[in-house]
């Protein structure tokens, strides 16, 4: 039910803008804040208390140990903008390779039909395992965890795009074609922006799939960059560095996904007023 | 519209597969890619067969699949029942699902190091991992589908004089049904995937430990028995999982 | 034509009054907050034993809140409903079943389990339900389908199912909400008909929510017309041509001149619906 101002005018009833909070909406972002902010208080209090501080840290001291440990040690902030640059740069490769496969094979009927089930059937299986083998290939560098990075944010592009090629809603279809369109324009007036909008929508699974990779390949390496760090503070029972790190890492993801999906947000809004 | 036969679809996909095999015989012939890289084929097939019979083998396949089974028990008994928990009431849900939702936002691998930290090196910081990863898709699935049953079904079975429990089992559930069921088979294979990742990061057992081991000592062929080995498995559980949810009824 | 007063001729028949609404207002948003929604303001109204009284007004007036309070799912914010003398306060499933727009068969069961879940829960006894089942739905003339489930069915047949299951339960109230509006025009004369048949046999108390001023002329007894949010009754008009009704009906002058009166008496009311709710909509843009 939208709820509105109503107001008595002379009898008539007129109706004004819904109101931006509504009291009900209000209290559930309150009460959503007071929660994590309990939950904040609770965590601080318990690990004073009664925590085991070769394993947990209580907040107070992970916040501590961000500048302390973390910001100001030049090593580990290059790891992080390393990692950073392994996350963009795969990410800019998926993009580029997704959209010219895709393209190819939703650009034909029987392309589509033969190779699309061949994606999805490596879509489905669990990358991770390939893991050492792409050490192996790639050394233990940037350029393994870039491909990794890679190799995981290629498949939601791919599949966005032969999809988006795929499911222009037919009535769409009908209308260019009655206002006399070409095999040619349909394709670039209709076919192409439908599936611009579903690329662009694969955009932030793909970043999703990116940041997974090069994660699990900086974890997996583990003698060199963020996943050496990480590896250290875990072996050394130092909980706060630990958090300090994985919390930088936690926000740059949000970060990164929240850019891409501005640019979605930029790009698509056309989708919010459709039908 | 004239009906395509899946022949010519059939051909090139078998034509990709031949191509693929052909390029592997011919890279393990001429050694145009490091043997390290792409063992021969027949060096893979002998080290298949060699692998299949050891216990080693064995006992690694079965420390997974319990780590595995540990941690999706435990994802979904408590991803159904927070989720049931938190639909009871209309505020409750608007309060927890964002939090919920916002949380599975930040990629959980990231707090894999954590694990290692709480439980060790051993299978327990696996479930732990795999329960904890698993347990967002199942728990927001299940808000989302008990959340999501039109308001005609609950109003109809309220006219109708239903108890709450008999709203629950005659309406909420099977309302919510097929959606849980999503989220209950996308938790199943992230749990999988985060198991094995698990064990190959950082572990002391199981498949993904061993997958890594042969990496590290330099034994490719018995490296892609193994990854053959998963491959396979991943495949055949898909291939399962589609064909059963295309025989139940959908409605 | 009596503005916002029980007809005469009600008050002097002397049948007795099964639903009484008195001074029900409903309003939206907490108390002493700043937005709040009247969405029915002080509507008072007698249903009498055995009528079939039309809801009409334009959309958003509040014609199925009304419903929904009168059946029990929704409590007044102030005023009450009373129902054979006694209040109102939830729910009556042996007293009042509801016909909802949207077919409201459960898809997970099929019509047997459908309407033995109707009578379940308003204590019918086990054995009588197949053939109560099939004797509702015979006279829906759907009786072959009974083991099927609704996602079988067409829309139009789902809805004569529906409708099936209204009335077989037993009860002497019938409260339905706009049930023919997902079916075409030609699907709901003919249903129109067939519900005017069944129902002059089974001398229900119908309260039937509609939009369809053709509808309203055609099925009811009376017609209560509201106005545009906040609703309120602004008019009682008495059909006063006798159950069953005829398709012929429709063909005679009167049917006509009632039609334009509903029309005339609504139009203000409409247009008024329509900017309001044109601004809502600028307003989300």
């Amino acid at each position: 039910m939208s709820l509105t101002q109503t107001e008595m005018l002379d009898g008539r009833v007129i109706a004004r803008h819904p109101p931006k909070y509504f009291a009900h909406g209000v209290t559930a972002v309150w009460t959503r804040r007071l929660i994590v902010l309990g939950a904040l208080v609770l965590w601080e209090i318990w690990t004073r208390l009664a925590g085991n501080s070769e394993l947990i840290a209580p907040p107070s001291s992970i916040v501590r140990a961000l500048f302390s440990d973390i910001l100001s040690d030049a090593a580990i902030r290059g790891a992080i903008m390393l990692t950073l640059f392994e996350v963009v740069s795969a990410y800019a490769l998926a993009i580029v390779v997704g959209l010219a496969m895709g393209l190819a094979i939703g650009s034909t009927n029987l392309s589509r039909r033969s190779l699309f089930p061949v994606v999805l059937l490596l879509y489905a299986i669990p990358q991770v395992i390939l893991l050492p083998l792409f050490t192996l290939g790639f050394g233990i560098g940037p350029a393994a965890k870039i491909a990794f990075g890679f190799s995981h944010g290629v498949f939601p592009i791919l599949v966005n795009v032969v999809a988006g090629m795929r499911n222009v809603n037919p009535l769409y279809l009908k209308a260019a074609r009655s206002m006399g369109a070409r095999r040619s324009d349909i394709i670039r007036n209709v076919t192409f922006p439908h599936m611009v909008a579903s690329f662009f929508t694969g955009l932030r699974l793909s970043m999703t799939m990116t940041l997974l990779g090069v994660i699990l390949a900086e974890l997996y390496v583990s003698t060199a960059g963020v996943g050496y760090f990480t590896k250290l503070f875990a072996e050394t029972f130092d909980p706060a560095p630990l958090f300090a790190l994985i919390g930088t890492l936690a926000i740059m993801a949000i970060g990164l996904n929240e850019i891409v999906r501005a640019v979605e947000r930029r790009f698509t809004r056309w989708k919010d007023w459709a039908p | 519209m004239k009906e395509t036969s899946p022949l010519p679809a059939r051909a090139i996909q078998l034509g990709f597969l031949a191509s693929l095999m052909a390029a592997w015989f011919i890279i393990g012939r001429t050694g145009a890619i490091s043997p390290l890289f792409v063992p021969p084929m027949e060096a893979v097939w002998r080290a298949f067969i060699a692998l299949v019979q050891t216990d080693q083998f064995w006992s690694a396949v079965a420390t997974t699949l319990r780590t595995i089974g540990e941690a999706y028990g435990i994802a979904v008994t408590s991803g159904v029942l927070i989720g049931y928990l938190v639909t009871r009431s209309r505020f409750l849900t608007q309060v927890l699902e964002p939090i919920v939702s916002g949380f599975f936002a930040i990629p959980i691998t990231l707090f894999f190091p954590l694990f290692i930290l709480l439980f060790g090196i051993g299978p327990a910081s696996k479930v732990a991992y795999g329960a904890a990863y698993g347990f967002f898709p199942i728990a927001l699935n299940t808000i989302a589908g008990l959340a999501g049953v039109n308001r005609n079904y609950l109003n109809a079975a309220r006219s109708m004089g239903l108890s709450s429990f008999g709203t629950f089992r005659h309406v909420l559930f099977p309302a919510a049904f097929p959606v849980i069921l999503t989220g209950l088979r996308i938790g199943f294979f992230i749990c999988f995937a985060s198991v094995l990742g698990g064990e190959t990061i950082s572990s002391v057992s199981g498949v993904g430990r061993n997958i890594a081991l042969a990496a590290e000592l330099m034994e490719p062929a018995r490296m892609y028995a193994w990854i053959v080995v998963v491959i396979a498995t991943a495949l055949a559980l898909n291939t399962l999982v589609s064909m059963v949810e295309n025989r139940m009824r959908l409605y | 034509m009596n503005l916002a007063h029980p007809s005469p001729k009600a008050a002097l028949a002397g049948s007795s009054v099964a639903i009484s609404v008195r001074n029900v207002t409903q309003r939206y948003g907490e108390p002493g907050a700043p937005h709040t929604v009247l969405a029915l303001d002080n509507v008072s109204l007698d249903i009498r034993r055995g009528e079939f009284l039309c809801l009409l007004g334009p959309s958003g007036c509040g014609k199925s809140t009304l419903l929904n309070i009168i059946g029990g799912l929704i409590a007044p914010t102030e005023g009450a409903v009373t129902v054979d003398d006694a209040v109102v306060e939830g729910p009556l499933p042996d007293k009042i079943a509801f016909v909802f727009q949207e077919s409201t068969l459960f898809p997970w069961y099929n019509v047997a389990e459908n309407f033995g879940i109707n009578f379940k829960y308003r204590g019918v006894a086990r054995s009588e339900w197949r053939d109560r089942t099939i004797l509702a739905l015979k006279s829906v003339g759907m009786a072959e389908f009974i083991d099927h489930y609704p996602g079988q069915l067409s829309v139009g047949m789902r809805q004569r199912v529906n409708l099936a299951r209204g009335l077989s339960a037993g009860t002497e109230i019938l409260l339905m909400d706009e049930p023919f509006a997902a079916l075409d025009e030609q699907s709901r004369m003919v249903l129109g008909e067939d519900l005017s048949i069944l129902l002059a046999e089974a001398g229900k108390t119908i309260i039937f929510v509609t939009h369809s001023l053709a509808e309203a002329v055609f099925l009811s007894d009376r017609i209560a017309l509201m106005t545009a949010r906040p609703g309120r009754i602004k008019a009682i008009i008495d059909v006063g041509e006798p159950h069953p009704r005829m398709p012929g009906f429709m063909l005679q002058p009167r049917f006509s001149e009632l039609r334009n009166q509903c029309y005339a008496a609504l139009h203000d009311e409409i247009r008024q619906a329509m900017v309001a709710a044109e601004s809502w909509g600028k307003a989300e843009l």
